[in-house]
């Protein structure tokens, strides 16, 4: 049997935790526009709550008439985004798919009116 | 008033979680229906466990539910031990039996909490489990109408419709559609032909403004599963524009299909409504979609 010499040993060495690699922290979801006034044009989602519409009231303002004033709002919780229509005139479609709210999942289309948003769950 | 339906476990058979279902989702049956705040829902699949969470977090003081079966395979009672109202003393659920002194589906929920299958039986539930029943395949909640229609399936299966005032929707799942057509062989040669519905199908989901529909496989996996207990897209989709449904949304996914091949298949069930000259709107049901009836 073959005998290795001390210094051959691998040592496993723990890695002290002030020394160990932060985890990278994750870019906010982005609603990128693709579609109407304004395109294209990315929105990164920094707060928990927004509000899209062509109202001054709205976070997300989109200069179109076939928008709501307060049309969506987009809520993060517990590492989701979630859409909810605010009784828009025109709607919410997902995907095609006329939709009241939904968790927005990587690559959705979200259609307001004729403005139309990509959805990137981990940012841009 | 409105009705809200929203998909809390749209797949069949068995949960699917993982990254090539996450848009669809892996849960499986159950829908919940609200209809001016009264509670319905459609099935006890692991979707449940899901609509307990988010129940809890809606300040009610009570929860009263009224609670349907499709059957009672595993993939729609399972999610029934885990749904935690039921635990809480101040929630009612009626379970809604197809007939009086038919005990079929309360029996089940009983016997799956058995210790040889669960740590906490069914007596130790704080909350109130009450009976309901259909009577002439009929029942009344408030304003809102129920009816049942027997489906094909093995073990037996039931369809449900709800009407409140003049919205209506269908949920029709686990049902051999294509054991009952009246074309039934000529529609396994030609996949292009138009199948025919057995006219109490057909009208049992007439004018329905959402269809929820078992559609589990494709012409091509179907010739493989034939009494199986589920229905190909396309018997779904012809159906629906027969009986001039508005919104079809496919459900009980195949747990071998991933989000992609639901795409393709909802792609061709759009393709297969607009050769038929219809405008029906087909998607796919996918978990925690809200949908509102207006």
């Amino acid at each position: 049997m073959a005998r290795f010499a001390a210094d051959e040993r691998t040592v496993v060495a723990e890695s002290p935790t002030s020394q160990r690699t932060p985890r990278p922290r994750r870019r906010p979801p982005t609603l990128e526009q693709i579609r109407g006034p304004g395109s294209p044009h990315a929105y990164h989602l920094f707060l928990p709550e927004v509000v899209v519409g062509r109202g001054v009231q709205s976070q997300i303002i989109v200069d179109c008439p076939s928008l709501s004033r307060s049309h969506v709002r987009i809520v993060q919780h517990d590492g989701e985004v979630r859409f909810l229509d605010l009784d828009s005139a025109n709607g919410v479609f997902l995907n095609g798919v006329r939709a009241h709210a939904a968790v927005l999942r990587d690559t959705d289309l979200l259609e307001l009116g004729s403005c139309a948003f990509v959805f990137h769950e981990r940012g841009l | 008033m409105s009705l809200f339906v929203r998909f809390w476990g749209t797949r069949g058979s068995i949960p699917t979680p993982g990254s090539k279902t996450r848009r669809y989702g892996g849960n499986t049956s159950c829908v919940e229906v609200n209809a001016g705040g009264q509670l319905f829902i459609l099935d006890a699949g692991t979707g449940l466990r899901e609509l307990g969470h988010d129940l809890l977090t809606r300040n009610l003081d009570t929860v009263e539910a009224h609670l349907f079966f499709s059957h009672t395979h595993w993939d729609h009672i399972q999610g029934f031990p885990f749904f935690i109202p039921a635990y809480r003393p101040t929630t009612q659920i009626h379970v809604y039996e197809i007939a009086r002194h038919d005990e079929r589906f309360t029996r089940l929920l009983l016997g799956q909490m058995r210790s040889e299958y669960f740590p906490v039986s069914f007596s130790d539930l704080g909350g109130h489990i009450l009976p309901g029943y259909f009577e002439n395949d009929c029942a009344k909640v408030d304003g809102v109408v129920l009816r049942c229609l027997e489906q094909t399936h093995p073990g037996r299966s039931f369809a449900y419709r709800l009407e409140q005032d003049t919205r209506s929707i269908v949920y029709a799942t686990d049902s051999e559609l294509d054991l009952m057509l009246e074309n039934k062989e000529q529609t396994l040669k030609d996949f292009d032909v138009l199948r025919v519905s057995p006219r109490a199908i057909t009208d049992f989901v007439r004018d329905a403004d959402l269809l929820i529909a078992d559609a589990q496989y494709t012409d091509v996996e179907y010739a493989k599963k034939i009494g199986w207990g589920h229905s190909r897209v396309s018997t779904v989709v012809d159906l629906a524009v027969r009986a001039n449904v508005k919104r079809l949304a496919l459900f009980h996914h195949d747990p071998l299909h991933s989000d992609d091949q639901i795409d393709s298949i909802v792609d061709a069930a759009r393709q297969r409504a607009a050769l038929r000259g219809s405008n029906l709107d087909v998607f796919a049901a996918r978990e925690d979609l809200v949908l509102k009836i207006p």
